[in-house]
């Protein structure tokens, strides 16, 4: 699980431990003496000097990381304090998680979705548990007719499995599913713009000035969510058909 | 991460694996997916109309371990239980049987749906006297 942590806005000034002037709160190194800073309690997005945004440089946010695992690496500090030489080395290991979440789509979505305070992995016991108390039936978080499909789709690629296993191979089972890849890569691949769209109308809204409490800030991210659900979905479904028809 | 033993016995043996008649009166079915892992579960009961026991259960899952010995187990439990009884199983309860992680906790929350939509299935085609079948009735036709 990843950290959860205040926002930029809501991070203040500090003091550098070594030359006791002001600097920013999330900086990695003072300003005026150079020193490097202790961890600061940040998110990955903050860690980079990034605003809480889904559009992102990925040449630029390349670059800063290069520069800044150079210029945090514990090398650098094989003769500074005790103190520096671990801040150096947790820094390090934060930059790399930090860089490979930020410059993946999907990980990124994700973890801006639990900032924001999504919980992926419980939405699903949530709801479950509060139409158990309720005695309502549980909205499923999937719609219906794409779980007939997932569950279609499966069936067909079992039957192919096991044909292959008893060293045959159905023609018509092979057509369909190729024709299933199709039909479920042209939707994966509109999920993927579709999450682009929305990317652009979270930027937006954060560009605003949106509180966390804004309704069109909570809005776009419900509709993310929803998004990321069906389209696990789909990508599951392009893998499987992938692999049965590779062999 | 290692699979508890009771999760490989449901795993290697499934218990009640099929499919039943969907169209059949006295049929419910359950179509669930969890979206932390894009797993589908389908689970299916057949209720004796005079004494409202679950007299078979069937399931079929596609996913990894847990969520088939998860569906296994469920199909285990309710066979034999009337309706309102299978109702009370709680995924908590699948989670200590078959000693669940963490990480496989939406395992036991997507049998729990399951049990619940095939039930819930069930009602709309019976549209019971109790008020809030016969809405749901209403609203899905």
């Amino acid at each position: 699980m990843h950290p959860v942590v205040p926002s930029p806005e809501t991070l203040s000034a500090q003091t550098c431990w070594s030359c006791v002037r002001e600097i920013e709160k999330a900086a990695h190194f003072c300003p005026h003496c150079s020193k490097l800073q202790p961890p600061a309690d940040s998110d990955y997005f903050t860690f980079f000097g990034l605003q809480r945004r889904l559009n992102i440089d990925l040449s630029a946010l390349e670059k800063e990381f290069y520069k800044l695992s150079r210029r945090l690496h514990p090398d650098v500090y094989a003769r500074a304090t005790p103190a520096e030489q671990q801040w150096s080395t947790q820094k390090s290991s934060l930059l790399n998680d930090a860089y490979r979440t930020l410059r993946d789509p999907i990980a990124r979505t994700e973890y801006l979705l639990e900032l924001e305070g999504v919980k992926l992995e419980e939405q699903s016991r949530t709801a479950t548990d509060e139409a158990r108390e309720q005695g309502k039936e549980k909205q499923q978080v999937v719609p219906p007719d794409l779980l007939e499909e997932v569950f279609e789709l499966n069936m067909q690629l079992e039957e192919m499995r096991m044909g292959k296993k008893m060293g045959e191979r159905d023609e018509q089972v092979a057509k369909d599913l190729e024709s299933a890849k199709g039909r479920f890569e042209q939707m994966l691949s509109s999920s993927n713009d579709d999450l682009r769209k929305l990317w652009n109308e979270w930027d937006q809204v954060i560009a605003s000035g949106a509180d966390a409490e804004d309704p069109n800030r909570v809005a776009v991210r419900d509709r993310m969510v929803a998004l990321l659900n069906r389209r696990s979905y789909v990508r599951n479904l392009v893998r499987d058909v992938n692999e049965a028809l590779a062999t | 991460m290692a699979y508890s033993n009771k999760v490989i016995d449901h795993y290697n043996n499934p218990r009640n694996v099929g499919t039943l008649d969907k169209s059949s009166n006295d049929v419910g079915t359950g179509l669930v997916g969890a979206p932390e892992c894009g797993d589908v579960m389908r689970l299916q009961i057949k209720v004796n109309p005079d004494t409202q026991v679950i007299e078979e259960a069937k399931f079929k899952t596609f996913g990894c371990g847990s969520a088939i010995a998860s569906s296994s187990l469920a199909t285990e439990w309710i066979k034999g239980k009337k309706v309102e009884d299978a109702l009370a199983i709680k995924n908590t309860d699948i989670v200590k049987e078959l000693s669940l992680p963490p990480v496989k906790i939406h395992c036991s929350v997507l049998a729990e749906d399951a049990i619940r939509a095939a039930i819930g299935d069930w009602k709309k085609k019976h549209a019971t006297a109790e008020p809030v079948a016969v809405e749901t009735a209403q609203a899905k036709a």
